[in-house]
Parts: C-alpha cells; sequence; structure tokens
C-alpha cells in the first residue's frame, strides 16, 4: 500500500482511535492509583479481566447487554476498591508515615500477591477456558470506513469516560483536591485537603475504570484467567511515556501508543510492533525521563 | 505450587483403597488398590487456556473406566485415579514433574501434559526411566528427532504434511491465488515454511505474505492489504488468540475469499462463540477426527462429552487425548504393568481408536492421513482428504 494511502486511510485511524481508547482508560485508572498514593497496581489487568468476566456473565447468564450492564459492573468496581482500600492499603500507608520507598516496595508486593490470587481463584472458579461472546456484531460503513457496531461502541465509551473524568478532575472540588494530591501531596494536606478520602475515592474510581474496560475488552476480544497481565503491561507503558501521575498526558500516550500500533506496523511490518513499541518506550525514558510530556521544573 | 488435584479425595481413596488392601485376601490386595496414573498439566499460566479440553477428556474417560469396573490391566480390573500436578505453563516444570511422578509419586502409569515443547521436554525423562507414555497434543517436525522407543505421537498435523496437503485441497477446488498470513510461534511458522514453497510448485499465486507476532493487537493494515490482492484465498496461519482476531477483522474490512483457512483455535468450541456461528461457518482449519460410523466409538465418545460438558470436544486435541488413552488401555490390558511389554505393544501393534487405526512407524502414526475440517451448519466435518472425508468442501460466502 503508498505511504500517502497508509495515513489517509480512515479505517486505519479507526482502529487506531479503538485501540488507543482502550489503552486510554486502562491507563487512567492505573495511574490515579499511582498517581495519588505512589502505588504502582501490578494487579490493574487482571481487574480488567474480572470486568471482562462480569460483562461476559452477565450477557450470557442473565442476557444482559454489556453496554446496560457496564455501569453496574463499574459500580462494582468502584466498591471493591473502596473496600480494599479500606481495609488493606489504608492501613498500610499509616504504618509508613513518611517513608515512601518503603511503602512504594510494599504495595507493590502486596498488589503482586492480589494479582496472583486473582488470576488463580478466577481459574478455579471459572475454568481457565478462553471466554468470548457475540454482541453488536453487525458492520457499518460510513464513507469507506468499516466499523463493527461493538468495536464503535467501545470507542465512544471508552472515549467519553475519559473526558468525563478529565471534567471531573478539572471542574469538580474532590477532582481539584485529587490533582492537589497527585501534585504536592504534603502542601494539599497542608491546605486542609483530606488526603484519605481522596485515596479512597482515587482508589474507588480507579478500580472502576478498569472494570469498565473489562466489559469493553469483553465484546471485542476472547480472554481468560490470565489475559489480564497484557492490559498491566500497556497500561504501564502508557502511563510512563506519559509521565507517572500525569493524567491528562497519559491519555495522549494512549493515543500515541494506539497510532504506533497502527501506523506503525502499516508503514513497516507487523512483525516490528514489538520493536516499535518498546523503542519509543526506552528511547522516552531516555530523552525524556520524567514521561514525554512532563512539564519540567514541576514534577518532583 | 505442586498439589495433586483433587487432593482430598485422593488421599482418603487411597486409604480406603489401602484399608480394605490389608483387610482382604493378599491376592485381591493389588485389584482393590487404585491404579494411579500421573501427569502434569498446565493449570495456571499463559497456556492454562489451552487445557481444558484435554483435561475435560481425560476426566471423562477415567469417569467411563470407572463405571465399567475399571482399566483391564492384564486381566484384572483396577480402578484409576489421578495425580495431576500444575506445570504452570513451563516445559521445565513439567520435566520435574515428570521425574517425580516417576520417582516419588511412583505412578503405574503417566499421560501426556499439553503441547509439543512439554512432550520434547519430557522425552528424556521417559527414556532415563524407561516409562512408556502415549503423547497427544503435540506436533511439529521437530518431534522426529525425538529418539523412539518410550513416547509416540498420534497426530498427523504435522506441518510439512499440511503444507503438502493443503496445496492439495487447494488444487483440488481450484484456487489460483492466496494470501498467507502467519503467527510467528512455531508451529504456525513451521506451516509457513513447508507451505510456500508447495503452493509455488503448484502454481498457486501467493500474492501477499506476512508474518504477525503473538500479542498483535490489531490486524486492520495486514488485512486491508489482503483484501487488497483479492486472492481465492486467505491462510490464516493463526494462535487460538489471534484466529478469533483474525475472523473478526476480516468480517469488519469484508475480507470475502471463498477458501478461508485458519489454522489453530476452530477447533475448539471457544471459537464459533466468540465470532458467532454465522462468521465460524465454511471456515477451514486442521484436525483429522469428526465422528463418523466407520469409526467405532467416534460418536458415543461424541455424545458423551457434549452431555458431560455442555460443548463439543476440541476436534483436534480432545480426539487425541481420547485416542492415546484407547492405545494405552489396549497396551495395558495385554501386558499389565510391565514396561517394556508395553513399550514393545504399543511399537508394533495396530490399534483400533475413534479416528481409525493406529500403527506407530518409529515415533509416529503411520496410518491416520492429515486431514482438514470444516464448520458446516454448525458442526465441524472432515472435507479433506477424500478417503476419511464426512462431507464436502463448500465456499465460503461472506462472514
Amino acid at each position: 500500500m503508498p505511504v500517502a494511502d497508509v495515513l489517509l486511510s480512515g479505517q486505519l485511524l479507526f482502529a487506531a482511535l479503538v485501540t488507543g481508547a482502550l489503552y486510554a482508560l486502562v491507563a487512567l485508572g492505573l495511574n490515579l492509583v499511582y498517581g495519588t498514593m505512589r502505588m504502582l497496581n501490578v494487579a490493574h489487568g487482571d481487574l480488567v479481566m474480572l470486568g471482562a468476566y462480569a460483562g461476559f456473565w452477565a450477557f450470557s447468564l442473565v442476557g444482559v447487554s454489556p453496554l446496560v450492564a457496564a455501569p453496574l459492573i463499574a459500580l462494582a468496581g468502584a466498591g471493591i476498591g473502596w473496600g480494599l482500600y479500606r481495609v488493606l492499603f489504608r492501613r498500610l500507608l499509616g504504618g509508613f508515615g513518611t517513608n515512601s520507598a518503603r511503602m512504594e516496595g510494599n504495595s507493590l508486593l502486596l498488589f503482586f500477591g492480589l494479582s496472583i490470587i486473582v488470576q488463580n481463584v478466577a481459574a478455579a472458579a471459572f475454568t481457565p477456558n478462553n471466554r468470548g461472546y457475540t454482541y453488536l456484531e453487525n458492520v457499518v460503513h460510513v464513507g469507506n470506513v468499516a466499523m463493527t457496531v461493538n468495536r464503535l461502541a467501545a470507542l465512544i465509551v471508552a472515549g467519553l469516560t475519559c473526558i468525563g473524568v478529565a471534567f471531573f478532575l478539572g471542574r469538580s472540588v474532590l477532582g481539584l483536591a485529587m490533582r492537589a494530591v497527585i501534585e504536592r501531596r504534603d502542601a494539599a494536606r497542608v491546605v486542609g485537603v483530606d488526603v484519605d478520602r481522596v485515596q479512597a475515592t482515587s482508589f474507588a474510581l480507579g478500580f472502576a475504570t478498569a472494570a469498565l474496560a473489562g466489559v469493553l475488552v469483553s465484546m471485542l476480544e476472547q480472554f481468560s484467567p490470565f489475559s489480564g497481565f497484557q492490559f498491566t503491561i500497556a497500561g504501564f507503558i502508557v502511563i510512563i511515556l506519559g509521565g507517572l501521575g500525569n493524567l491528562m498526558a497519559g491519555l495522549v500516550a494512549a493515543l500515541l501508543l494506539g497510532m504506533i500500533e497502527t501506523y506503525g506496523v502499516a508503514l513497516t511490518s507487523a512483525n516490528l510492533r514489538s520493536v516499535l513499541l518498546y523503542g519509543l518506550f526506552v528511547l522516552t525514558l531516555l530523552v525524556f525521563p520524567n514521561g514525554l510530556l512532563a512539564r519540567s521544573g514541576v514534577r518532583r | 505450587m505442586q498439589r495433586p488435584h483433587p487432593p482430598r479425595r485422593l488421599v482418603l481413596g487411597s486409604l480406603a483403597a489401602a484399608g480394605l488392601a490389608l483387610c482382604g485376601l493378599p491376592a485381591r490386595a493389588q485389584a482393590d488398590k487404585p491404579l494411579r496414573l500421573g501427569f502434569s498439566m498446565a493449570r495456571t499460566g499463559m497456556l492454562a487456556n489451552a487445557t481444558p479440553s484435554q483435561l475435560n477428556t481425560y476426566e471423562l474417560w477415567r469417569e467411563q473406566v470407572n463405571a465399567r469396573g475399571g482399566m483391564d490391566v492384564g486381566g484384572v480390573k483396577r480402578k484409576v485415579e489421578f495425580v495431576m500436578y500444575d506445570d504452570q505453563s513451563k516445559p521445565e516444570q513439567a520435566v520435574r514433574i515428570y521425574e517425580k511422578l516417576i520417582t516419588d509419586d511412583k505412578v503405574d502409569l503417566l499421560l501426556a501434559p499439553w503441547g509439543t515443547p512439554f512432550h520434547i521436554a519430557i522425552a528424556p525423562v521417559l527414556e532415563k526411566y524407561k516409562f512408556p507414555m502415549v503423547g497427544n497434543t503435540a506436533a511439529s517436525v521437530a518431534l522426529r528427532q525425538v529418539k523412539p522407543g518410550y513416547i509416540w505421537f498420534p497426530t498427523s498435523a504435522i506441518p510439512d504434511r499440511i503444507g503438502v496437503e493443503l496445496t492439495a485441497f487447494l488444487k483440488a477446488n481450484n484456487v489460483k491465488s492466496a494470501v498467507v498470513i502467519a503467527n510467528v510461534l512455531p508451529f504456525t511458522k513451521e506451516i509457513k515454511n513447508y507451505l510456500e514453497p508447495e503452493l509455488k510448485k503448484a502454481g498457486i499465486e501467493v500474492k501477499m505474505s506476512a508474518e504477525y507476532p503473538p500479542d498483535v493487537k490489531d490486524m486492520t493494515s495486514m488485512l486491508t492489504q489482503a483484501k487488497q490482492a483479492n486472492a481465492d484465498a486467505v491462510l490464516a496461519l493463526a494462535y487460538p488468540g489471534d484466529s478469533v482476531l483474525y475472523a473478526k477483522q476480516a468480517k469488519e474490512l469484508g475480507l470475502n475469499s471463498k477458501f478461508q483457512f485458519v489454522a489453530i483455535g476452530p477447533s475448539d468450541p471457544f471459537f464459533p462463540k466468540a465470532v458467532g456461528a454465522s462468521a465460524a461457518e465454511d471456515v477451514v482449519t486442521i484436525a483429522h477426527w469428526s465422528p463418523r460410523p466407520q469409526w467405532k466409538g467416534s460418536q458415543p465418545f461424541y455424545d458423551a462429552y457434549v452431555k458431560k460438558y455442555g460443548e463439543d470436544p476440541d476436534f483436534l486435541n480432545s480426539a487425541l487425548a481420547w485416542m492415546s488413552l484407547e492405545i494405552l488401555e489396549k497396551a495395558v490390558a495385554q501386558a499389565g504393568l510391565d514396561k517394556a511389554k508395553i513399550r514393545d505393544i504399543i511399537s508394533k501393534q495396530t490399534f483400533e481408536t475413534i479416528n481409525g487405526p493406529v500403527r506407530f512407524d518409529g515415533v509416529q502414526n503411520a496410518i491416520t492421513p492429515t486431514a482438514f475440517v470444516q464448520y458446516q451448519s454448525g458442526r465441524l466435518q472432515v472435507v479433506w482428504p477424500k478417503s476419511i472425508a464426512s462431507s464436502q468442501f463448500k465456499a465460503k460466502t461472506g462472514w
């Protein structure tokens, strides 16, 4: 295919946007938890996997459309996140006071353990079989671009959610407090931000977006109890590209990643996917160690 | 995590059996003791999603054997129990497990783990302890390098033969041009290497040939090019994960070649569920089995599997697993637990299985032909070669 055709193809743009939007949604939750608490949730992809199962069961057992079930599943995810924070992580955070390095290490172990437990419980409870179902599989044509309706729906839901969260962070008091905690944790505490409440909220929001991403994933591809890891990795790449804790930059980085996956592969070869992805990743770390879109001198 | 499964039942079962053996007459002692069959299976890790169809088949067999009084061990019926460990999708773990099964657990017989690398990895262990095992879910030209003697491979889906037979199949259906896309994992890569020269030899034009990595997330650009190539056949040498991605995106882009071959994935019942029955219809894939009246036991196996699990067996892996059990069962009925005798019998005799007669030449099945199946009205049917076909090939008319 000639280069110009590749770059101007609406079909590729659509593919890049779908991939990018899903990455953005996955990375958003990961980044929220990291930003407010400096905890790297390596079980994040497993939450996506659980969300996918919830969507799958809702559709196959109860016959509920995954799009209808999605808000409820996200709410359940929020509940689990909030509960885990209250029961497990608040104590952990409190115990370390200002020793954040040790806390980061311990939380990593805790999340790692959580990830293994979630995977194996899911395998025992749901069997390790691949799962998948068909929902909104019909194809619509807009101009010369063919779109499967479920991919279009996933793009819209993921995009709107990201925009919604961005508004929440930019406009609401709690959102602003959240950003304050992300940027200057101690200063936020000094000016009277309820850090505990912010952290509980970000945990809940992080888990909710992961669960929602899972429901969308379940509409598009097959999954098993062990397919969460790929989302954790994708999420990591996005938030490191954008800058850890930098939420808006994460969204841009996710779209960039989607573009590389589609356009990079189209212009070179599918076999170079990982080379392109990790090449950019390493290059970013070398040239912009604080992330592609970090404002100089502001972060830590 | 090396826990036998299910532990409690096993322990209780063994205790009960031991108790009975102590109380009973010495001559009855062995017959009352259950026969222990050991194996490893990827229950966790990246391959765990591929193994249930094999494990389900093992469990169905155990249930049936025990229901008819047990496995015939040289004329004495003994109940069967499993000693299973999770190999965590790691071949090196399987090596340790098989050593332990032989030396520590002292199991009576061994069943195969899932997958080619696992079979190849444990072959030296079997050789070392002179412990025969009938393999099943392994297919590679590399299997021929395995020293013959203690392991056998019933499959006929070996990549070089697939190259020859698939080409003949395409030719017979008047295919003049093809697009080849291949996952770079070993099995599909091997198929590609053997298939493309065969296509050229047969005068089938390869209009496009591309490879992609196992973690592919989007095939839009590759399939857009494939569509522009406008070939009679698309040969998607895919693994289970990307077979679904391929089908979904081929549908989206309207990649409507009349011959749609998807290498691995469609033989598993999850495929039509994940892509939809109409998309799965007329897709051709690798397998050499489907229920046929000529193959004794094939329909009862299919019916029993569907009854127990509520879905079709995997037409490749479940069938192979069942064949391996049939072969072992017949050998043990004659030889008892004498390993050397079991080995001789498996090496020399011809076995009637649900996939027709099987005889081994070295490590390989010398009889079963390399074959292909196609979804027709929601069921897989053998459509090539003609000698064992249960139906005729149909052109795919869209997704």
